[in-house]
């Protein structure tokens, strides 16, 4: 008998051999996305805004695993595969604008998603050379100027009027009000919404705003200033979250005993353990966790919220949910749904797609696209948001769905008074 | 200002003038015997501040058995930096203060792989309070931060005059030749200084973690108030680097709460600015050193 021996030149050409073979034989596997469309995500992943871009990332990969093992995105004949690039902007307009330039040149994204606020300006004029498309989540960067910027998902902060709409109709004993924010792109134009929506339900805003700086470290000060003034409740504006905590702690601290409202509640589950079930009890701010049996609501237009939250949660931990988790996700929805209906992923046809008949499909419902009186464009999808208050067990929940448009023809001179009063409207803006 | 608001800026400020002592003093010491300017000292605040993170509000031991543990950390932190990075660059103190440059960036990127980037949460100890007088709020947290100022402080300055070991450090930092002459180990004084200074900051950075939920980018903000201190002080100064840790937080705190923040953060420029043009030493630099 023949002893069999291989030795590894002939193990290494068999192996490759029959590797090839196997290549060219096997009938081909055909993955139902070969090719792949790469969207840009030009948001800060570092720093003290991190909050309201990593999170967002993270939202996408679950989006972008569904959508690929469901056969990914069917534009024209084709489907494609959905591949996210990310650049961290840092909350800085020079990084952001690296970042486009990067994501347009290098990586040939479709689409570029962005936070916006400070580092848009620093994109913008990439947007404008390249013809890209871009989203923001803050149609304050909207301008007649800025025709692919888009804010398709939340029109921070006009959805803030529901809110307190909400507090007004259902706690008509709180009459007066102390507002705080961090001084910059985003606490201003949020100042003036709350100051607005404050007019507006007839709540007297005691003193004015403060504006402090966002080096602060030490909020003692702040809140100290803040409940001298007696107020039945405090808002928070849109601070991040970094802000929100120690201020909330503060509150709690000096013994503040009324309402608290906020644009976000990040980490919600946090500021609960640093203060008391009892204290956070009807804490309201705007931005639901997707486990809220509302979100099951008919006209919910999120795929399969509870089911998201639940991946979500799995894959990041409970108490990494935040404000943006969705959004950016939702934003993708919508850009998929336009680009099927464009047959293309060139910006210009996507978003004349996304546009067609004036309205859109919001996370929360039918949505028109607008603002041409607030930001001289009507680039932004506005429909109805929802009002979140943390309960008894220190669990958000929604209150209700409110219409941002309704608010809007009813007071829409308060909210150009106080947006001009603090050099927010676009024409204003430098 | 109300009575009730005007105390509770005192209280407010006092807060703020402990950790920033703390934090100050570790600070001048260092700067004082090692002639070195140590830009890592705000990261080893933040050092300390994670010590908490990851020992009381991670594993669940007891507050001050982790706060105990991030003073000894942050001083062996400093023996470590004293050992690698000042001790062979001691006579070129340019080369100590770009290598502490270095060591910043390191223990920054250490703390994000270890503990990300988002701020941490440190549950409070306990959430008790006092209520002083007109309705001022002080909470035993901040009680802490207070009374560990007070102790360490004074222990500090019991320390560097009566005993032998301080009176080297002090030996030192006067003049560092003459100390060496009269038989006094520079290395030992090194060592101590680095622990006692790196100490410090990591046990102002442990009391505060519950209060400021630490991020790895907080050392910024206390070094440039901890400049600001130890300019007006004098360089070198432990008594100046306290008293205007003091003034330096009535001011600031008074004007966030009459104006704003940020012209609270101008008048503290203003104040350094107006002592360097009177008195370039500082309010204390001529009389005394370490």
């Amino acid at each position: 008998m023949t002893k069999f021996a291989m030795n590894r030149r002939d193990f290494l050409s068999t192996t490759a051999a029959v590797t090839v073979m196997a290549g060219v034989s096997m009938p081909k596997m055909s993955f139902a996305a070969d090719k792949v469309v790469k969207i840009g995500f030009l948001a800060p992943l570092t720093g003290a805004v991190a909050a309201w871009g990593k999170p967002g990332l993270d939202g996408c990969k679950i989006w972008a695993d569904w959508v690929n093992a469901d056969g990914g995105v069917k534009i024209g004949d084709d489907a494609y595969k959905v591949e996210f690039v990310a650049y961290d902007d840092e909350y800085d307009p020079s990084k952001a604008r690296t970042g486009a330039v990067k994501l347009i040149k290098e990586d040939d994204v479709k689409f570029i998603m962005m936070l916006g606020g400070d580092p848009w300006p620093g994109a913008s004029p990439v947007a404008e050379k390249e013809n890209m498309l871009f989203s923001t989540l803050l149609p304050s960067d909207l301008s007649p100027d800025t025709e692919l910027l888009v804010a398709p998902c939340e029109v921070h902060p006009i959805y803030n009027v529901t809110g307190v709409e909400w507090l007004a109709e259902n706690k008509p004993e709180l009459k007066t009000a102390v507002v705080c924010a961090q001084d910059d792109s985003l606490g201003k134009p949020s100042v003036a919404t709350y100051l607005a929506a404050f007019e507006a339900a007839g709540i007297e805003v005691l003193g004015d705003p403060i504006f402090f700086d966002p080096a602060t470290t030490d909020f003692a000060p702040i809140m100290s200033k803040m409940l001298a003034l007696k107020p039945d409740i405090i808002c928070l504006d849109t601070c991040y979250a970094d802000y929100v905590h120690p201020l909330t702690e503060q509150a709690f601290q000096q013994g503040f005993k009324g309402q608290m409202i906020s644009c976000t509640a990040d980490f919600y589950e946090k500021m609960v353990e640093k203060t008391s079930k009892e204290f956070m009890d009807g804490f309201i701010f705007q931005f639901p966790d997707f486990d809220d049996p509302a979100m099951n609501a008919e006209h919910i237009n999120f795929q399969k919220p509870n089911d998201f939250y639940a991946e979500y949660v799995k894959r990041y931990g409970k108490g990494e949910w935040s404000a943006v988790s969705w959004e950016y996700a939702s934003i993708m929805d919508l850009w998929a749904n336009a680009a099927g209906r464009a047959g293309t992923t060139e910006p210009v046809k996507v978003l004349e797609a996304m546009k067609v008949g004036g309205t859109g499909k919001q996370a929360f419902g039918e949505a028109k696209w607008w603002g041409k009186e607030l930001f001289g464009i009507d680039n932004a999808l506005v429909g109805q948001w929802p009002v979140v208050a943390i309960d008894k067990d220190g669990k958000a929940r929604i209150q209700d769905f409110k219409s941002i448009p309704a608010w809007w023809d009813k007071h829409k001179d308060l909210l150009i008074k106080h947006m001009k009063a603090l050099n927010q409207m676009y024409y204003q803006r430098s | 200002m109300t009575v009730e608001l005007f105390f509770q800026t005192v209280v407010n400020a006092t807060y703020a003038a402990s950790y920033m002592a703390l934090i100050a003093v570790g600070f001048v010491l260092i700067f004082g015997v090692m002639g070195v300017v140590n830009f890592a000292h705000g990261e080893l605040y933040m050092a300390g501040a994670y010590t908490v993170v990851a020992l009381y509000a991670g594993v669940g031991l007891p507050f001050f058995v982790a706060v105990a543990a991030g003073l000894v950390f942050v001083g062996l932190l400093g023996l470590l930096m004293e050992l690698a990075l000042f001790r062979p660059l001691r006579d070129n103190p340019l080369g100590g203060l770009i290598a502490s440059i270095g060591f910043l960036l390191i223990l920054q990127t250490i703390a994000v792989l270890g503990f990300g980037v988002r701020m941490k949460n440190v549950p409070p100890s306990t959430q008790e309070k006092l209520v002083l007088m007109d309705g001022a709020v002080l909470t035993y947290q901040r009680l802490y931060v207070i009374l560990a100022a007070v102790i360490l402080l004074t222990a500090l300055w019991f320390f560097l005059r009566k005993s032998k070991f301080g009176w080297a450090l002090r030996a030192c930092a006067q003049d560092r030749e003459a100390a060496v002459l009269q038989g006094m180990s520079i290395n030992q004084t090194a060592r101590l200084a680095m622990f006692i200074g790196a100490a410090l900051a990591g046990v102002a950075g442990a009391l505060t973690a519950p209060l400021v939920s630490p991020t790895p980018f907080m050392g910024h903000s206390v070094i440039v108030t901890a400049f600001i201190i130890i300019i007006v002080g004098g360089l070198g100064s432990l008594e100046g680097a306290v008293l205007v840790a003091i003034l330096y937080a009535f001011v600031h705190t008074f004007v966030t709460t009459l104006y704003d923040g940020t012209l609270a953060n101008i008048v503290g420029l203003l104040l350094m600015l107006g002592v360097l043009i009177v008195k370039p030493t500082g309010l204390f630099g001529a009389k005394e050193r370490a």
